[in-house]
């Protein structure tokens, strides 16, 4: 019983926090508490359910999110690559960490116009989405692939695996939970390089949307674009979570 | 022989997309308006150091006050939630939600609100550092040593000491992870703050120097800007193993 | 009824009158009834040990006499007080299975953390002594992960007994050693504990353990718990390894085994 309320009184005090949240924010944007460029809530709503503006906003998502899982799956799959490959080639895996380390430091806004020359002006978003990704997933791949327990490694031992046996039928399976950690991480930063990609020039999509409405003072557009980031955050990272929890459940 | 070797071991994926930067250079006859070699570049680099140094240092600056604010204001509304049962409450779902937020899309919102400064920069990073420092810090608080929670309550200790005796130190590990994430979330964020207000530092210098085609400079400040990103990362990892070899 | 009366320093230092101690669980009606009906009383000055199979409530009745938890029906008073205005005034002394020192302090400064918990300077003296006491004198600055078990307990032995609390509660504090460890610690605890004879309850499933440091062992039975053993240790103290070889000791440790085995239900 105690248990029971407690959660059911939690789940209140949350929703009502929620509640006090978007509240503030009307308020704010209601009695011009932030200036001109706070728009109340509602304003937002209005914008972006308005059957003339749909067509705007569905291209620059469509477009946004296509770059986003374009540059998502090539990143995973370097990612999980040079996992590999560095970790059945012991003596590549420092300068695999290195690369990694200092390929995450450069300044995403410093990879946009070098992949608007290697690549091309469509293909720049992507490109910087997958170099986000392909960091977080080989960081947590190549400590997944390490995780596997020295009782496990010596049972394989005494089996006499070989090392690719070891590696397929032990270490790539108890990778898999950190594997998933990576993917869930991985969508929201994403996101922030298909954004970043383009502002860079990139024919449309919500970074050419945010970035146009705060040079152009359109106020409501710029929230209803950032808005519409987060929602495309949200959703997608809800989904790699429930993913997560399927694989933990499975294979911790 | 041998340090060649580990240089070779160490740094064979840097080497080898310098080494590619180059070649596909010289491969294709580029300009080098569109694109420099990386020889090119590191000469750009010494010519005009004080340029470089300046800029350098008000995005540091920008970036280091930003993200002590940000840790300061965090941890505390950690320890208010950790203090206040009611708060926590309140704000644990906002706190998933923003967790999972691209912040980086807030800031032109943050840009606009405040108007186009440095004090707006400081504020963007703030922002950004602050949501890393709430969560970790908050459960940090929470990442007892086992059984010790208890002994504080039979020993009586007051709810003041058991904030300062166990419950901030029980975090230290957590807030160091922290540090590790804004420090290099602060100098991102500093950058394209400056970037999209064109106000001063690295994110000024490469937005103009690109629109300028002044690539050789534009790519000197990008690994400038790298460079210090590296540097801030390796020396918070550095924090991080100290205050974990003493706290846990 | 009575909580107000003056404690009678001859009289019990802690009782249990009709305790039940009922856990709900999430999502089921009906809870675990971890205690029911319990009462007993601990003269002051005595030891207890309370012996039981493992989740009998044994522990649960130690959180109860700690002020860590609170009867569902029932009292419990220590010193004549509930238990929180024992803890309120700093006058218990606990250790646990998990040793729970910081892992941030010092062997000394582990030590002197009941000082500070309780807004006192500690006592460099006391602190000392006591250190010289659990034999740790060459690791007064040592943090914990550099000691070994059985040295942390001492600390956590040390801790408890810092502050000269008027009741010292032991939560299975050896559990995690080894055999051999354990019974040169239960040597140890006997030495130290003489030198204050300190009214204690230690909770433990060692039958061994149990009759070596206790004036009189409680066996509680499987869920609900409830006393279905008392036997007085007739010993002398200071008891040594040859105790443990006598013929009286066997055939008390056959007693308290057979009463611990699965009763038929």
């Amino acid at each position: 019983m105690a248990t029971d309320t407690t959660w059911v009184g939690r789940t209140l005090l949350g929703a009502v926090g929620l509640v006090i949240f978007f509240g503030l924010w009307q308020l704010i944007g209601h009695y011009k508490l932030a200036g001109l460029s706070w728009p109340p809530l509602t304003s937002v709503i209005d914008m972006l359910t308005d059957a003339s503006r749909r067509p705007l906003f569905g291209r620059a998502v469509s477009a946004t999110l296509s770059s986003t899982g374009m540059g998502y799956l090539s990143g995973a799959c370097l990612g999980l690559v040079l996992a590999w490959s560095t970790h059945l080639l012991p003596p590549m895996r420092r300068g695999g960490d290195r690369l990694a380390a200092v390929l995450n430091s450069v300044p995403s806004i410093a990879l946009g116009p070098i992949f608007l020359l290697l690549l091309s002006r469509d293909a720049a978003p992507a490109a910087v989405a997958s170099v986000h990704v392909f960091f977080i997933v080989y960081v947590s791949v190549t400590s997944g692939l390490a995780s596997a327990s020295t009782a496990h490694q010596d049972l394989f031992s005494v089996f006499g695996a070989g090392r690719f046996a070891r590696f397929r039928r032990l270490e790539m399976p108890s990778a898999l939970p950190a594997l998933a950690s990576g993917l869930r991480l991985s969508w929201p930063a994403a996101l922030i390089g298909a954004i970043i990609g383009e502002w860079f020039g990139a024919p449309r999509g919500l970074g050419i949307l945010i970035i146009n409405a705060m040079q152009n003072f359109q106020i409501v557009l710029l929230w209803c674009a950032v808005f519409l980031a987060v929602i495309a955050s949200l959703t997608f990272y809800g989904l790699l979570t429930g993913l997560e929890r399927g694989i933990y459940g499975r294979f911790r | 022989m041998r340090t060649g070797r580990r240089l070779i071991q160490d740094y064979w994926g840097i080497l080898l997309i310098l080494v590619a930067w180059q070649a596909w250079v010289i491969v294709n006859q580029f300009n080098p308006i569109v694109m420099p070699t990386p020889i090119s570049v590191f000469d750009a680099l010494i010519t005009d150091p004080v340029l470089f140094l300046e800029n350098t240092g008000i995005t540091f600056a920008v970036a280091l006050v930003g993200m002590t604010g940000g840790m300061i204001i965090g941890t505390s509304l950690a320890v208010a939630t950790w203090l206040s049962p009611l708060l926590s409450g309140l704000v644990s779902p906002l706190a998933v939600l923003f967790s999972s937020v691209p912040v980086v899309a807030l800031i032109p919102i943050i840009a606009r609100l405040l108007g186009y400064n440095v004090s707006t920069e400081i504020a963007i990073v703030v922002i950004i550092t602050f949501f890393p420092s709430f969560v970790f810090a908050s459960s940090g608080l929470r990442a007892l040593p086992p059984g010790s929670d208890d002994l504080f309550r039979v020993l009586g200790a007051s709810r003041r000491a058991t904030l300062f005796r166990l419950a901030l130190p029980a975090a230290m590990p957590n807030l160091a992870i922290a540090l590790r994430l804004a420090a290099a979330h602060a100098i991102l964020a500093a950058m394209i703050a400056e970037f999209l207000m064109g106000t001063s530092g690295l994110g000024y210098l490469f937005a103009k120097t690109n629109d300028e085609f002044q690539t050789e400079q534009a790519f000197g400040t990008s690994i400038v800007a790298t460079a210090i990103s590296v540097a801030a990362f390796l020396l918070a990892s550095f924090v991080e193993r100290r205050v974990r070899s003493h706290f846990s | 009824m009575t909580g107000e009366a003056q404690f009678d320093p001859d009289g019990p230092a802690i009782t249990a009158t009709d305790v039940t101690k009922k856990f709900t669980l999430k999502g089921s009606g009906d809870g675990v009834l971890a205690l029911q009906e319990l009462s007993l009383a601990v003269a002051t000055g005595e030891f207890v040990a309370l012996l039981g199979p493992s989740g009998c409530g044994k522990s649960t009745l130690l959180r109860l006499m700690a002020s860590l938890d609170r009867p569902t029906t029932g009292n419990v008073t220590v010193c004549g007080e509930p238990p929180d205005a024992i803890a309120a005034r700093h006058a218990f002394g606990v250790a646990f299975q998990d040793h729970a020192l910081l892992p941030w302090l010092t062997v000394y400064e582990n030590i002197a953390l009941p000082f500070k918990l309780a807004g006192r300077t500690p006592d460099d003296v006391a602190i000392r002594e006591m250190i010289v006491l659990v034999g740790l004198d060459e690791f007064v600055s040592a943090r914990p992960r550099q000691l070994s078990g059985g040295m942390r307990q001492r600390v956590s032995i040390a801790r408890a007994l810092i502050l000269d609390p008027e009741v010292l509660l032991l939560d299975e504090p050896f559990g995690a050693l080894d055999a051999v460890t354990r019974r040169q610690m239960n040597i140890e605890l006997q030495r130290i504990w003489l030198r204050d004879q300190i009214t204690t309850v230690l909770v433990t499933h060692s039958v061994d353990e149990a009759i070596f440091l206790a004036d009189r062992v409680l066996v509680l039975s499987g869920r609900p718990g409830r006393i279905i053993l008392e036997a007085i240790v007739p010993f002398d103290r200071p008891r040594d390894r040859s105790v443990m070889r006598s013929e009286e000791f066997h055939s008390l440790a056959d007693e308290l085994s057979l009463a611990l085995e699965p009763s038929e239900d």
